[in-house]
């Protein structure tokens, strides 16, 4: 494993929590949504992260050096529906209510959103830290020879 | 020993190596951060330090990552703790500057010597 391919080990993350914030945030647009193109009220989505050795073998995994298999990079195995039953908000008055006067609004936990939103953001950040340490280091190796 | 290969050079590019690798385990850490089942890896530095000196100096170094013990998982089974990841980071990126700065100034020597001659 080269410096070089560390870097790219990094970037898999920053994409995979950039899609988990994507996901939360589209969770949030549609907190009240009880419209869907499926029929009733919007789910709530949740992103899987899963480790791999992903790298194909090849001229390029080799340049980068993905030839040794302790290095995981993280991947978004799939995005999946949160099949909890919807909340249930008396609203008569509501276009989508029930025979009983009830709607089913979406199983979007506000606050639990935007902890996970959060929660991605420092993941982020904290990825961003390991490849300016990544960085550094490969200026330093540079310089040797200056 | 030719003038190129001193005991320093030898000793420092095991050390820059071995710095690589871990780094590798280390960034693997921090990019799995919020993977669950993911179990933190890291590496016998001193050992491994030992190891790739008193081994055939042509041979490969191929360090043996190893489960890191002692540290609180997390209900998904993941048990990768930021703190240690960062301070780590901090450290080996130090450490692997003074390695390189000492190699420049090795390097400088052997320029001198070689400037000298002429």
């Amino acid at each position: 494993m080269n410096l070089f391919g560390l870097l790219q080990i990094s970037g898999t993350a920053l994409l995979a929590q950039r899609e988990r914030a994507e996901i939360s945030a589209s969770n949030l647009a549609n907190a009240d949504t009880t419209r869907t193109i499926e029929g009733g009220p919007y789910k709530r989505q949740n992103v899987v992260f899963a480790a791999s050795h992903p790298f194909p073998s090849g001229f390029f995994a080799t340049l980068a050096g993905f030839t040794d298999i302790h290095t995981q990079t993280v991947q978004v195995a799939g995005v999946v529906q949160d099949e909890s039953a919807p909340t249930r908000r008396y609203d008569p008055g509501h276009p989508d209510a029930d025979a009983t006067g009830y709607v089913d609004f979406p199983n979007v936990n506000p606050v639990e959103e935007s902890v996970n939103l959060m929660e991605a953001a420092r993941s982020y950040q904290m990825n961003v830290s390991a490849i300016q340490t990544t960085k550094a280091m490969i200026q330093a190796a540079i310089q040797i020879a200056q | 020993m030719s003038i190129m290969n001193t005991a320093q050079l030898t000793l420092l590019e095991k050390f820059l190596d071995l710095a690589t690798a871990r780094q590798s385990l280390l960034v693997s850490n921090i990019a799995n951060v919020d993977t669950p089942g993911y179990r933190t890896q890291d590496m016998d530095f001193h050992g491994e330090m030992i190891r790739a000196l008193s081994q055939d100096p042509g041979m490969p170094m191929i360090p043996v990552p190893r489960e890191v013990p002692g540290l609180l998982s997390r209900p998904d089974g993941n048990n990768v703790s930021v703190d240690r990841e960062g301070l780590l980071l901090a450290e080996l990126q130090l450490k692997y500057q003074a390695a390189t700065q000492a190699m420049r100034a090795e390097f400088a020597l052997i320029r001198s010597v070689v400037s000298d001659a002429v």
